[in-house]
């Protein structure tokens, strides 16, 4: 059963971005706090598939673990390149057989049938009951759903996330049909308000509200429109009038993550001090943390 | 299913939403070379972002899988969308904006810097369940009137919605229902689809 979010505690939800390889060794780094909600984000999901989800959670599940250098399991010491196979050098080979080659058996079996596969990552059942503490990790995969809601759910919760996220300005019928399938499964839905002017008119259009509301600046809105500021003003008002956990994302230092939570809301969501693993993630985390209580 | 397909350079082949989210861009490649694989020659393939955020990087990395094309949401940021367009220039594929759930179309694309190879006009499968919800052909001849764009219509499952948007004067129909419920009559299917686009 996956993990739900509890009402009266504030997260910090670190969206991983990048490739698989960085994302175990940022996870690593991370210390172990309930708190810390770790995000497949969608350029990790569109990069490496929905595998992504259930990697993030073998990541997390063996964290800490001290195999030993000669047992650990071969994936940890991958180099960066041969964890990334190149997109581009697959290409050039062309032809059916060498890219049969190439594609691992889950995604042939996967692509000759219409069942759904589950990938589990390294072996976590063998794993897990050697560290007795280990809490499973709340999975939020970031799939930005705009339609065929349900497929999208069923794929998410297939892989072990905790909670989907869906556009706010996808149509109505795909935002009820996705928060109906997340209930169906027991996963959390979060509704994404990025580019909704407002938010309230699209709660209130809905047959029921969703877990979770994302107040979102995207990336490019930020990069290219310095007066684009985050809606912090909504918080208070969605608050008043629904039961629902409030996120807000894209901002990403501590000032802002400090003006999220003086105005109420439960999750706050970074991923640039998160995009590349180093020697500062342990300190960066730990420092939001800190900001979050 | 591609192998099944008729060998046609009408057919364009697309990479899905769902499909790319359950396998990324690998799944891309694989498409890609498969359908190059079976006409002979390089094929084109639509990676169907949908992109919401990030519109260069997703480009970028789609471009490099082998897409032909890549899909941006109209609904997205129009600082999204610019970037989106840009980034398909910049890379050579042919970029394309989804008018899903976009009520005015005319408003998206006259707030861009610039226009996008294709628009596309799209009825979403969770918005089909509500019988009211038409397809809106009749955006088609305005779009065409006053852009220099090619149109697909997305949203149309029957050979008769089909033909009623070739009729209607888009340049492409998108189709994927009818295949996916009888992968068995793939390649009939085509050759009735292609016939009916003529």
């Amino acid at each position: 059963m996956p993990q739900r979010l509890q009402r009266g505690r504030k997260y910090l939800q670190i969206a991983l971005n990048s490739n698989l390889f960085e994302a175990g060794q940022i996870i690593s780094s991370l210390p172990s706090d309930a708190r810390i909600l770790l995000e497949a984000g969608t350029p990790l999901i569109k990069a490496e598939g929905i595998s992504s989800v259930s990697h993030l959670r073998s990541y997390w599940l063996t964290k800490g673990l001290n195999f030993g250098l000669a047992s650990q399991p071969s994936w940890l010491n991958m180099s960066a390149e041969e964890a990334q196979p190149d997109a581009e050098a697959i290409m050039l080979k062309a032809g059916v057989e060498k890219l049969n080659a190439f594609i691992p058996s889950w995604l042939k079996n996967s692509l000759m049938t219409k069942q759904p596969q589950v990938i589990a990552g390294p072996n976590v059942a063998a794993i897990a009951p050697m560290k007795k503490d280990l809490a499973a990790p709340y999975i939020v995969a970031d799939l930005k759903t705009a339609d065929l809601a349900s497929w999208e759910v069923m794929m998410a919760e297939e892989a072990g996330a905790s909670a989907v996220t869906c556009l706010g300005v996808a149509p109505l019928e795909t935002i009820n049909s996705f928060i109906a399938e997340c209930q169906k499964n027991s996963i959390d839905s979060m509704v994404d308000m990025m580019n909704v002017k407002n938010p309230l008119l699209v709660l209130e259009e809905l047959t029921v509200p969703p877990n979770v509301v994302i107040l979102h600046r995207g990336v490019d809105e930020e990069a290219f429109n310095r007066e684009k500021e985050l809606p912090y003003h909504d918080i208070q008002l969605i608050k008043n009038k629904y039961d629902i956990l409030i996120a807000v994302a894209g901002g990403d230092d501590f000032r802002e993550v400090q003006r999220a939570i003086f105005n109420d809301a439960d999750i706050v969501v970074v991923w640039k001090s998160f995009f590349a693993p180093s020697e500062e993630t342990a300190n960066l985390a730990t420092r939001f943390l800190q900001e979050i209580r | 299913m591609i192998s099944l397909l008729p060998a046609s350079e009408r057919i364009l082949l697309e990479a899905g939403t769902p499909y790319i989210k359950r396998y990324g861009y690998k799944g891309i490649a694989v498409l890609k070379s498969w359908w190059d694989q079976k006409l002979g020659q390089p094929g084109y393939v639509v990676a169907d972002l949908k992109c919401m955020d990030r519109g260069s990087t997703e480009v970028a990395l789609a471009a490099a899988a082998g897409a032909s094309a890549a899909t941006c949401l109209g609904l997205a940021p129009p600082e999204t969308v610019n970037q989106f367009i840009l980034e398909c220039q910049r890379v050579g594929i042919d970029s394309m904006v989804d008018m899903m759930n976009v009520e005015f179309p005319f408003e998206v694309l006259g707030r861009l810097s610039q226009l996008p190879n294709i628009v596309v006009i799209h009825r979403g499968v969770d918005e089909a369940s509500n019988q009211e919800k038409e397809i809106p052909f009749h955006h088609i001849q305005r779009i065409k009137e006053t852009y220099d764009v090619l149109i697909s219509v997305a949203g149309g499952e029957s050979f008769r919605e089909a033909g009623q948007a070739i009729f209607n004067d888009a340049d492409i129909a998108v189709v994927w229902k009818q295949f996916y419920d009888k992968p068995e009559q793939m390649a009939e299917l085509a050759t009735e689809f292609l016939r009916e686009i003529k």
